[in-house]
């Protein structure tokens, strides 16, 4: 041991060198990252002053200010672009895209964008589908679709977006058909769908009849994307052997909405011996103002939380038959009942 | 002859475990950088508009436990109400509060008693009563007797929460404008996100407009500076770390998004326990390993939460002795865990790490301290080594909480004056010589408090922003 304590006596001033070294590199690592970044930021500060007057200009059509723009430095052209598509992510007004893209193209911009597309870093990759997708230019669709299949997970979900920004219907098929992959993010399907809307309904009801494997995904994505033309196939759904199915078809028919016809399917699924499927089907109910189905559903006050909870929101939705059961359960002394009393005061505050 | 040995063998020992605290350390700092290198370059305002590009956004429920909070209670609310994130509502739930904390609510928000139902799956003291705003719709105020732990509190509101996400923050918490998006923003991307933690920053020295961190700045207080660095240290090196390999054991209490059912499944917090959000986060991966489920806790690197750090000495002894009783409490608690592989990388590596460097560290960091100094004083110990140790000791300190100083300023840029930059790195440097020292003294009080059973908060002084 005493032999250990001298090989480490023998060392302690090299540890300490060592010690000196790393803490005084991790100041100078500081200090030079500070005058980098304000270098930087400075650069960037002296760019935007400089370009969002130009800016302004050629985005009105002034002729000048584009051959300005067009004039400038290639080392300027990423802030740029920048410049012109950063508001666009908030600003989808299709006016002011069009504006936008008729601008990167006049700055040829976008062979730019195209070189990052092949780049070997990732980010690079990213930044340049990002830029595709903000400007919606169709004619990269076909790039966009194709990176859907990079090896980076971040650039395929990052495709996704593009296509979601896009809009371009060319690229529905490749969209759906990626319904099922699990290395997209599952809310990032679901932003797409929704950028789409109703024109992906079409291929997703062709697609559900030849793929009943994956019908929870298409109940899930019609209940993002759904219109009328999904209830029947809801319905039928509804009958499904797994539960966790007919509870994402009762979930599509709540944004689709129920009518005569479907009434009965939702009506029986919240006898479903599943919790899950009988709150969505209390659900799917909402705004049928009937006196029948408001009695249905007030019997399932007494359920499940999650059930009795989505029960009192639809009945709190049927107006007058809604109400009449509301009332007649609010006056017990029970949890049931002060549900009932917070969906009449609901109901009372919101008018 | 025997006193030397003992000397030399304790030498060995105490060089072993500082040696492997380093370099573990650099091994942390190595992964957090990498880390945090790809969240940075996966930050886009693009990935932030994903939230506003759903059809259905989740619901977020922010529960905010309030006990005695009138000073700061108003301001907090207002803030969380203009939050970037529509999808939420706010449940207020006043704790028992012997201070106006209820009155001042009331007047500010147009409060209403009103029925407001809920199963209560969690326990909790009794509910006293319901309110609702007549000017904010989103607004809900639980009054309940007091149950004597933030954690009761914070049952009550996870009872009373409708929303699939639950936020629990600390009543005195500031959130970033857009900490709900990026702390939800794990909840899309994986389905197994189970629950999402933040680096909480310290707001001391900040301006702070309407429970809005305006203008961030180093405090006057060395005590407050060194807190700073230490939680830059905390949350960027080791907690990023472990991140890393789905190994997040705490999520702090200031700041934690949560999915209710799992909040559910596990009981909610337990209000016997001191460390209440540690004990959490590891119920958590415990009921989900344990029944092979998949887990994700994720770790948001950048500041979401800015908090008040103590700034004088007994509030701050009183905080640090807490947390001490606390880990040796989840530790004990959860020894089954500790090299069990069961529990994957929390089993095999976090929990036998903060075992050995938390939960030993300030007995040996001490005992070394104490052994040297006599040792030298009584002749057996020579200056040159003495002084070596001391050296090494504070530059390896200082150099990893330095690393930890860059990584900040690379991710984030808060502190942009040099002058502060100037001061956070002289705090880096100098709380190596006095401040580890007591922390590490506190942390053995903190020890035989825990050995003869206190429990308890202690004081902490509450200042108005």
């Amino acid at each position: 041991m005493n032999h250990l304590a001298a090989i480490f006596e023998r060392h302690a001033l090299l540890v300490v060198a060592v010690a000196w070294a790393f803490a005084a590199a991790m100041i100078v690592a500081v200090v030079i990252e500070r005058i980098t970044v304000a270098a930087h930021e400075a650069w960037l500060r002296c760019l935007t002053t400089h370009y969002t007057p130009l800016l302004r200009l050629a985005l009105a059509g002034d002729p000048g200010a584009r051959a300005t723009l067009r004039r400038s430095h290639r080392w300027h052209r990423l802030t740029i672009a920048r410049m012109i598509l950063m508001p666009l992510i908030k600003d989808r007004d299709p006016a002011r895209i069009a504006e936008a893209r008729a601008l990167v193209d006049a700055l040829s911009l976008v062979p730019f964008a195209e070189r990052l597309l092949g780049s070997p870093w990732w980010w690079r990759r990213a930044m340049a589908l990002r830029a595709l997708g903000a400007m919606q230019s169709a004619n990269h669709t076909r790039a966009i679709v194709a990176a859907l299949d990079d090896s980076n997970e971040d650039v395929r979900n990052t495709a996704l977006d593009a296509l979601a920004d896009l809009q371009d219907p060319a690229s529905l098929p490749a969209i759906v058909v990626r319904l099922h992959d699990t290395s997209l993010h599952r809310a990032r399907r679901g932003a797409v769908l929704a950028a789409f809307g109703a024109k992906c309904e079409p291929f997703l009801l062709d697609l559900a009849v030849v793929d009943p494997e994956h019908r929870l995904n298409y109940a899930l994505a019609l209940g993002i994307c759904g219109t009328a033309e999904a209830r029947s196939i809801l319905c039928e759904w509804s009958r499904d052997i797994r539960a966790e199915v007919r509870a994402a078809a009762m979930q599509a028919l709540s944004r689709v909405g129920v009518d005569p016809w479907s009434v009965p399917f939702a009506v029986a699924a919240l006898e479903d011996r599943h919790a899950i499927v009988r709150a969505m089907a209390a659900t799917a109910l909402q705004g049928y103002a009937d006196r029948d189905t408001a009695a249905s559903l007030a019997r399932h006050l007494d359920d499940k939380w999650a059930v009795a909870v989505r029960a009192a929101r639809s009945l709190r939705s049927m107006e007058a038959a809604g109400r009449a059961e509301l009332e007649a359960r609010a006056t017990r002394d029970d949890l049931p009942a002060l549900l009932a009393r917070q969906m009449l005061w609901n109901e009372k505050a919101a008018r | 002859v025997s006193v030397t040995t003992t000397l030399a063998v304790f030498t060995v020992l105490v060089t072993t475990y500082f040696l492997a605290y380093n370099l573990s350390q650099i091994a942390m700092a190595g992964v957090a950088g990498r880390l945090l290198w790809r969240y940075q370059r996966r930050r886009s305002p693009r990935n932030l508009a994903l939230v506003g590009r759903l059809a259905a956004p989740p619901f977020v429920s922010i529960v905010v436990p309030a006990h005695n909070e009138a000073l700061t209670i108003v301001d907090s609310i207002r803030a969380l109400l203009s939050l970037e994130y529509e999808a939420r509502e706010i449940v207020v739930v006043n704790d028992g509060s012997e201070d106006d904390t209820l009155a001042i609510l009331k007047e500010a928000f147009e409060l209403v008693e009103a029925p407001v139902a809920f199963e209560q799956p969690l326990k909790s003291a009794p509910v006293r009563g319901a309110y609702r705003s007549l000017v904010e719709p989103a607004v809900v105020v639980i009054d309940k007797v007091n149950g004597g732990s933030k954690a009761d509190a914070a049952n009550a509101g996870i009872n009373a929460a409708s929303g699939r996400l639950v936020l629990l923050i600390d009543a005195d918490t500031m959130l970033e404008p857009d900490a709900l998006s990026r702390a939800a923003m794990p909840f899309l991307e994986s389905q197994d996100t189970v629950a999402v933690g933040g680096y909480v920053a310290i707001a001391n020295g900040c301006r702070i407009e309407d429970s809005r961190v305006t203008d961030v700045g180093m405090p006057r207080s060395w005590l407050a500076r060194f807190q700073i660095v230490e939680y830059m240290r905390s949350f960027l090196l080791f907690r990023l770390a472990c991140a890393s390999p789905n190994g997040v054991a705490l999520i702090s209490g200031a700041f934690g998004l949560f999915q209710r059912a799992a909040l559910i499944d596990v009981g909610g917090y337990d209000g016997t326990a001191i460390g209440e959000d540690m004990d959490l986060t590891l119920r958590l991966q415990a009921y989900y390993r344990e029944r092979k489920r998949p887990i994700r806790i994720a770790h948001v690197p950048l500041p979401v939460c800015w908090t008040q750090a103590p700034e004088d000495r007994s509030s701050l002894r009183a905080q640090r002795c807490r947390w001490r009783r606390g880990l040796l409490q989840v530790l004990w608690r959860h020894r089954r865990m500790i090299g069990n592989p069961r529990y994957g990388i929390i089993g095999m590596g976090v929990l036998p790490y903060i075992a050995i460097f938390e939960g030993l560290g300030p007995l040996i960091e001490l005992l070394g301290y104490v052994v040297t100094t006599v040792a030298f004083s009584l002749g057996m110990l020579d200056w040159q080594h003495y002084r070596v140790m001391l050296a090494a000791s504070i530059l390896f300190g200082a150099a990893t909480t330095l690393v930890s100083v860059f990584l900040s300023d690379v991710s984030t840029r808060k502190y942009t004056r040099l002058r502060d930059l100037g001061l956070i790195v002289a705090s880096a440097i100098l709380e190596n010589a006095g401040y580890r020292q007591l922390n590490s003294w506190w942390g053995c009080v903190g020890t035989v408090q825990a050995m003869v059973g206190k429990i308890g908060w202690g004081p902490m002084t509450r200042k108005a922003f």
